[in-house]
């Protein structure tokens, strides 16, 4: 019993001291943003700071503190400076759900880009639309995300046209016909493989078929008795729907069982981890994307060398959706002329937006057209496919 | 390709028994679950990595490797752990703090060399031999044998060396072997010692294998090789080696006859068995009733 006792008391000490420690958080953080708020618009960046996908949350991050810069060089918007405010939700439904709770309660908030998966967003998104605050997600790609509300805009393409994209990848330009699938365990990896069975299925090209489908959980970095399966099962290419932590060491493990192998990936591989990650065994590659650094756009040329001076780094496409993510936002604002939530909202709506990711314009739903590129990799580095 | 599979299961086994050992080791002395082991196996990868990435060749770089996660073993320990020996305090208390010393570090490693995922050099890399169906690369055989000869080497110096007779001694009864001049902090430090030397030969094997290095690598791994130690007897060397390979080969059955999804539950579900049919392990010693 008193050993018992002390465990308890252990735990409620424990409980005391951890509850004392985000209380004063909070208050730091509420007492620095009242002193800006008079002269400031802020702009909340919500997604993984911290964690396993920090790096797309940081890449959010950079991207808006750009925009914003380029915006206070020219005099801010309304006459007021952007302020960037970074909110960590480490990729997490929970974080997220708090999160949100947090960013609306503030109260100054004159829009969100994030969240980053598309999981992490449906959690998110009530929130926002119950408060009337704008969200645009730079990532998420879940045909239900822009449903949720008129409040929730995406600047990434829903699934279904990139998965079609995918999918003509490795039938007519790889010209493969037996398919297989690997898919993380996520809301959006089951879904998006469904949409690539249900799409090859109206297709309907003779001989074209999935011969296998393997989900696995994202992480676990052996993928053998899945591969095994695909192999087995005759598979000639593999779409993978996984970010580049999937697609490098699948690529990898596969090429020492099968070295003619094709794979196929989704947009959010495109990153330079995935070259450093993949080495030799990612040599020919393929996914589509709305942004190619590598273009020969002029516009393009210089926001990448902007970037790249600033960060040491390529920007990816995520990264460059976010970017335009806060241009259409302040864009909207400007056209609205005050930060009142309603305004904003309709005049985001109207938004036609000339940016590093193309021609963009909301539909009724809150989604984007963008056209895709079809992205390789040779020799190390991305290239446009012919 | 049931072939294939099993050893593909055989490889992963390996790698789980390494790990398990770690666990073993601190066990068998301390009646302590170390949790920290699967984010020190995360340390031995990344200072692997590190090391590599000044240039010191791949050998060097491992060995130092080696030695840094072995003092790693002994800092936590001294710092951490002994204190709280020193007071008394219940065996709970020790078991916590090796939990919150597994977020420290992969807080650490975190900070110091970011979450995403690194690419790790291949180890063993000489191609694939095929038999009949069954495609084996050279890198599976060099993980099982070095793994073989680890544990090999380990055995021998629990049962034939002076330090392996202390370190039996402490296990059997830390009082009595203080009595009789053993140095028993010195011994447990030493166990620690050993143990993060087996943890880093592990993260190094496991990250050329996989050629992929992250801070929260070790958080599954390790949760795994703790059932594989559970299942072959936690304490027993042997028995880590046996529960590792039937934790592997498990997965590996889970993810061709159940689904991928399924692999990862498998050593849990092995786990609770372990615990309700026979706890003490296959090879477990009788008579344990610590926790």
């Amino acid at each position: 019993m008193r050993k018992l006792k002390r465990v308890f008391g252990l735990i409620s000490l424990v409980a005391i001291v951890v509850s004392s420690m985000t209380g004063c958080g909070n208050k730091g953080k509420t007492t620095s943003g009242d002193s800006s708020s008079a002269e400031t618009i802020k702009i909340a960046v919500a997604g993984p700071m911290t964690g396993d996908n920090a790096e797309y949350g940081i890449g959010f991050t950079n991207a808006a503190k750009m925009m914003a810069d380029e915006w206070n060089k020219k005099g801010g918007v309304l006459g007021k400076q952007i302020k960037i405010v970074q909110y960590d939700d480490k990729n997490s439904s929970e974080e997220a759900a708090t999160i949100a709770q947090k960013i609306v309660s503030e109260g100054d908030i004159a829009g969100v880009i994030g969240h980053f998966s598309s999981g992490v967003c449906l959690t998110a998104a009530p929130i926002y639309q119950e408060n009337k605050l704008v969200e645009i997600s730079p990532s998420a790609s879940h045909p239900d995300y822009s449903l949720v509300g008129d409040y929730i805009f995406r600047n990434n393409t829903v699934i279904s046209a990139e998965a079609a994209a995918s999918i003509d990848i490795a039938v007519n330009d790889l010209g493969k016909k037996k398919i297989g699938i690997i898919s993380i365990k996520t809301d959006w990896g089951t879904n998006t493989s469904k949409i690539i069975k249900e799409l090859v299925e109206k297709l309907g090209i003779d001989g074209v078929s999935i011969v296998a489908h393997e989900e696995v959980v994202e992480g676990s970095d052996d993928y053998s008795p899945a591969i095994t399966k695909l192999n087995q099962a005759g598979a000639d290419v593999v779409i993978c729907a996984g970010m580049y932590n999937l697609v490098a060491p699948v690529a990898k493990q596969y090429k020492q069982i099968n070295p003619d192998i094709k794979v196929v990936g989704f947009s959010n591989s495109y990153s330079q981890q995935l070259i450093e990650l993949g080495g030799l065994a990612i040599e020919g590659v393929c996914f589509p994307v709305i942004f190619f650094s590598e273009s020969k756009d002029e516009k393009i040329k210089n926001y990448v060398s902007a970037f790249e001076k600033e960060f040491g780094n390529k920007p990816s496409a995520l990264t460059s959706q976010a970017y335009d993510s806060v241009g259409m936002l302040l864009s909207a604002i400007e056209k609205a002329g005050s930060t009142d939530k309603e305004a904003v909202r309709n005049a985001l709506a109207e938004v036609d937006y000339e940016g590093v990711t193309g021609q963009t314009k909301f539909d009724e739903n809150g989604n984007v057209n963008k056209q895709f590129v079809k992205v390789t990799i040779q020799g190390g580095k991305f290239v446009k496919m012919n | 390709m049931i072939g294939q599979q099993i050893f593909n299961g055989l490889t992963l086994g390996m790698c789980y028994a390494l790990l398990a050992v770690g666990y073993s080791l601190v066990f068998g002395i301390l009646r302590l679950v170390n949790f920290s082991h699967g984010s020190i196996y995360a340390f031995g990868a990344h200072t692997a990595l590190l090391l590599v990435s000044m240039n010191l060749g791949i050998v060097p770089a491992v060995l130092l490797s080696l030695v840094f996660t072995g003092l790693l073993g002994v800092l936590i320990d001294k710092t951490a752990l002994e204190p709280l020996r020193k007071k008394n305090s219940i065996p709970i208390a020790s078991l916590i703090t090796t939990i919150g010393i597994s977020n420290i570090i992969q807080n650490l490693l975190t900070v110091f060399f970011g979450s995403e995922k690194k690419a790790f050099p291949a180890l063993f890399n000489f191609g694939v031999i095929s038999i009949g169906n069954i495609q084996i690369t050279w890198t599976q055989i060099c993980i099982c044998i070095v793994s073989l000869g680890l544990m090999l080497l380990l055995v021998l110096v629990v049962k034939k060396t002076k330090i392996g007779l202390a370190m039996r001694g402490c296990e059997q009864n830390p009082k009595a072997a203080n009595l009789m001049g053993v140095n028993v902090n010195f011994v447990i430090s030493f166990t620690f010692f050993l143990g993060g030397v087996s943890a880093a030969i592990a993260g190094a094997l496991i990250s050329g294998y996989y050629q992929i290095v992250y801070p929260n690598m070790g958080y599954m791994a390790g949760l795994k090789a703790f059932a594989a130690a559970v299942l072959g007897g936690i304490g027993s060397i042997p028995g880590a080696l046996v529960g590792g390979l039937l934790v592997g080969v498990s997965e590996s059955m889970a993810a061709t006859f159940l689904g991928s999804t399924y692999r990862d539950c498998m050593a849990f579900v092995i786990l609770i068995i372990v615990l309700i049919v026979r706890p003490n392990g296959l090879f477990g010693k009788k008579g344990i009733t610590k926790v």
